[in-house]
């Protein structure tokens, strides 16, 4: 690569090039602070941690990218995680209570994206009224007891590994080059990019608007409710309290990736990064003993340094690659 | 290049001098926008400052408002040197005076023309803002500008000319000095030009020195004494706008002869070619009463039509973009009855919007995908995009509209408006439609890239597409139309074919009593 190669690919990846110095920084300095973080052991935590906020992020990106928002992550996962739970106890066959499993979480996505595109609700409102609904709804049929089922060799799979690797993190990885695929090589990839750049245009092109905006909120429920029986599997049962506050890591590190949340822009690869930065600053700070109140206040701050040093570096390079032409 | 300065401002002395810009340079990264420039501007004076896009008109504005500070050279206004760095700059101008309004509207299309015009220099009494007073104030500048509007209605409802010009009503706050009116009629229709007229007259007779950006001729002969024209970054020459001719202007603009602003060769003989679109009896009431046309395979058929006129409702019908009460839209004599806007766009519609940065562009998209997102079926294979395919297809269209770009995955926001209108048209040619509906295609748009798209437009209709011009901009349609319809009050009241298409009578059309 020539020389003026180099710079125009690393000004185009300027955020991922700034997270992955994010990323090193925090091995390095949680690699010499926290008793056990660069073990073997804990890489293979880290890497169950990313999975569960990455595969539901996959989808966020593309809902925050076509301009959207989608808050109802944590209780779809919850509930999703009960309703399999429910299944297997009755001794549905995997087989079905899976795929039902998936197709619930699909559908609840695709209610709220049929509420954004056909009634005008923001999708801000569609989606709060799916959280309060689902955890509502979880809680109410498990008296926020936890159901249990009979063991199952498939399910201690998906909570096990394979090759080494945790199986929710190769099913995130096969995701991630699915997703990756999808937003740059597809139709209906391009289309999202388009909606959230500018609808108008996009309609006025011959973009079919409403069917891109249930479609996103479709895969949104679709992930988050495989997020749901991987975490079913991991559990060991189904807890209508479960993935907590979830949504907002999910949100946090597709923003940390860099895409706008004003539509439009975004990357895949940044939102991966994204998921690792917080993920690693949950870890270490565990690892630490820092107080789990605590932990918060730092999270929060050490989210918004991210965000903030991101778009000075962008903004930086951006001016210098100007001067530069 | 010394700039020669007007024999008038010359005779009536010294005092009178509102603003003075003395040698001043302007660099920004790889260019220089101002290059010694000398400007002065007295009391009453309508100037009309005129160039090309990049020609350094806009740096000039900023230096003059204090939203740029020059790197070398001052300046004055009203004998007093603006010398203050950063944001207080244009406090410090908009003190002695300064006043400007832009292209682009900055409204808060949520709040009411009062609270627009008040907009941060709000009335307040004990301590809470008093509405009534505003308002009170508002009626009386919107009164002074003969503007029939609710000084209480949401801009959001207002129509873009309206929006325009509650936003000129803005520099009638306070004591103006100088103000500044950057492509004011840009989305003006003749009647709404003449009531800005008026406003600017009233300001002259108050002494206002009042800078006038425009590319409309017409508009300048009828309201400037004098014009200035810059070239790359310096000020060509300041001339009488009564003794030049448009073709000296032009010549100014460009620095070399113009020679290639005539009538681009139009086909009268369009009787035997097939009819491709046509509505019969279409209306949509209040604006469009009842509207029968045909339009001819290869012909570039024109619609004149000032706002207000129906152009934007007529459009909407035979698009599919809006449902006609009455009457009926055929493509290719197939009736389109149920047919949505999406639909004809498979039947071989397309469609460029008035509004080229709210409908047309997608901002952060590179040029490429703006071209192809019309039709990715044509760069995918099994199924899946293909990128090299993308590339080659915008690089095919970016060659055919001669559009400017560093590449075709550079962003679409990053290429000045004629080069963004190129790509907008260009990319129903990516999606090989045969019927191209194109609503003022040349709104904001410089000389050069206007000819430009006339030519584009001609050579499309020479290899077979069928095209509808709308323009409000009635001299540009002899330019590049075969015939012309004219559409006033929802009605076509007449028709014009080449060669006797003439700029005036059209015009006429369009104005005559309702």
């Amino acid at each position: 690569m020539s020389m003026s190669g180099i710079s125009s690919f690393s000004a185009k990846h300027m955020n991922e090039i700034g997270l992955v110095v994010i990323i090193l920084l925090l091995y390095l300095v949680f690699g010499n602070t926290a008793h056990g973080f660069t073990s073997a052991n804990n890489q293979l935590t880290i890497l169950r941690d990313v999975a569960s906020i990455g595969i539901a992020a996959w989808a966020m990106t593309l809902v925050i990218v076509a301009g959207e928002i989608d808050l109802s992550i944590g209780p779809m996962v919850a509930f999703i995680s009960v309703v399999l739970a429910f299944m297997l106890k009755a001794n549905v066959p995997l087989i079905a209570a899976i795929p039902a499993a998936l197709a619930v979480g699909a559908a609840f996505g695709t209610l709220a994206g049929l509420l954004r595109a056909y009634f005008d609700v923001p999708s801000f409102v569609a989606t709060l009224g799916l959280w309060s609904a689902l955890r509502g709804l979880a809680l109410f049929m498990t008296d926020a007891l936890p159901v249990t089922f009979n063991e199952n060799a498939f399910m201690e799979r998906l909570a096990d590994e394979v090759f080494g690797i945790p199986t929710s993190a190769v099913v995130m990885l096969v995701l991630f080059v699915v997703f990756v695929m999808i937003a740059r090589y597809t139709s209906f990839g391009r289309s999202v990019f388009a909606v959230g750049g500018n609808a108008n245009a996009a309609h006025l092109c011959g973009i079919n608007v409403k069917r891109v905006r249930v479609i996103i909120f479709s895969i949104s429920g679709l992930l988050s409710a495989v997020t749901g029986v991987l975490l079913t599997a991991r559990l060991g049962s189904g807890n209508a309290g479960a993935a907590s506050g979830l949504e907002f890591d999910v949100i946090a590190a597709v923003v940390i990736g860099g895409t706008s949340l004003s539509g439009g822009r975004g990357s895949m690869l940044g939102t991966m990064l994204g998921a690792f930065v917080i993920t690693l600053i949950g870890d270490g700070l565990v690892l630490r003993g820092i107080n789990p109140f605590f932990q918060e206040v730092v999270r929060g701050v050490i989210i918004v340094a991210a965000v903030l040093a991101n778009l000075m570096a962008t903004r930086y390079r951006g001016q210098r690659t100007i001067r530069g032409n | 290049m010394t700039p020669k300065l007007m024999k008038a401002s010359v005779a009536t002395g010294g005092d009178g001098v509102v603003a003075r810009v003395r040698g001043v340079v302007k660099k920004f990264p790889g260019v220089l926008a101002l290059d010694k420039v000398d400007f002065e501007i007295r009391a009453g004076e309508v100037r009309a400052l005129l160039g090309k896009n990049g020609a350094g008109k806009s740096t000039l504005i900023r230096i003059l408002t204090g939203a740029s500070a020059p790197d070398a050279g001052e300046v004055s206004i009203l004998g007093h040197r603006l010398d203050q760095p950063g944001l207080s700059r244009t406090v410090e101008a908009a003190r002695y005076g300064v006043r400007a309004v832009y292209q682009e509207l900055s409204q808060v299309p949520e709040m009411s023309v009062a609270e627009n015009l008040f907009l941060g220099r709000w009335h307040r009494a004990r301590g809470l803002l008093d509405f009534r007073e505003m308002e009170r104030r508002t009626r009386a500048i919107l009164d002074r500008l003969g503007l029939d509007l609710d000084p209480r209605a949401q801009i959001a409802r207002l129509s873009p000319a309206q929006r325009q010009l509650a936003e000129i009503a803005r520099v009638f706050l306070g004591e103006p000095k100088l103000v500044i009116l950057d492509e004011p009629t840009s989305s003006l229709a003749a009647a709404q030009v003449e009531l800005l007229f008026k406003a600017v007259r009233t300001l002259a007779d108050d002494g206002v020195a009042v800078i006038y950006v425009s590319h409309r001729m017409e508009e300048i002969r009828q309201i400037a004494s004098a014009a200035t024209i810059m070239r790359d970054g310096r000020v060509a020459d300041t001339v009488d706008v009564a003794e030049a001719s448009t073709r000296d202007i032009v010549r100014l603009m460009l620095g070399h002869d113009e020679s290639q602003d005539d009538v681009i060769a139009a086909n009268p003989r369009f009787g035997a070619a097939p009819v491709v679109l046509s509505a019969a009896g279409v209306a949509l009431p209040p604006k469009l009463e009842r509207v029968d046309l045909e339009l001819r395979q290869g012909e570039v058929l024109g619609i004149a039509g000032l706002l207000g006129s129906g152009r934007t409702e007529l459009l909407g019908v035979l698009s599919g973009l809006a449902a006609p009460t009455r009457g009926e839209v055929c493509i290719d004599g197939a009736p389109q009855g149920n047919r949505d806007y999406r639909q004809r766009l498979r039947h071989g519609l397309g469609f460029t919007p008035e509004s080229r940065k709210e409908d047309g562009i997608i901002p952060e998209l590179g040029v490429d995908e703006n071209i192809v997102c019309t039709n990715l079926d044509r760069v995918s294979e099994w199924g899946m995009l293909s990128w090299p395919r993308i590339r080659a297809a915008a690089e095919v269209i970016i060659q055919r509209m001669s559009i400017m770009a560093p590449s075709p995955s550079a962003r679409i926001a990053n290429l000045s408006g004629g080069n963004q209108q190129k790509v907008v048209i260009g990319r129903w040619v990516h999606a090989g439609s045969s019927i191209l509906l194109l609503d003022e295609p040349t709104r904001g748009v410089d000389v050069e890239a206007k000819r430009q798209i006339y030519t584009i437009i001609r050579k499309l209709a020479g290899e077979g597409k069928s095209i509808i011009f709308v323009s409000s901009e009635i001299e540009e349609l002899p330019k590049v139309c075969d015939r012309v319809l004219v559409l006033r009050g929802g009605c076509l009241v007449s028709e014009y074919s080449a060669p006797s298409l003439d700029a005036e009578e059209l015009m006429a059309s369009c104005l005559s009593a309702i």
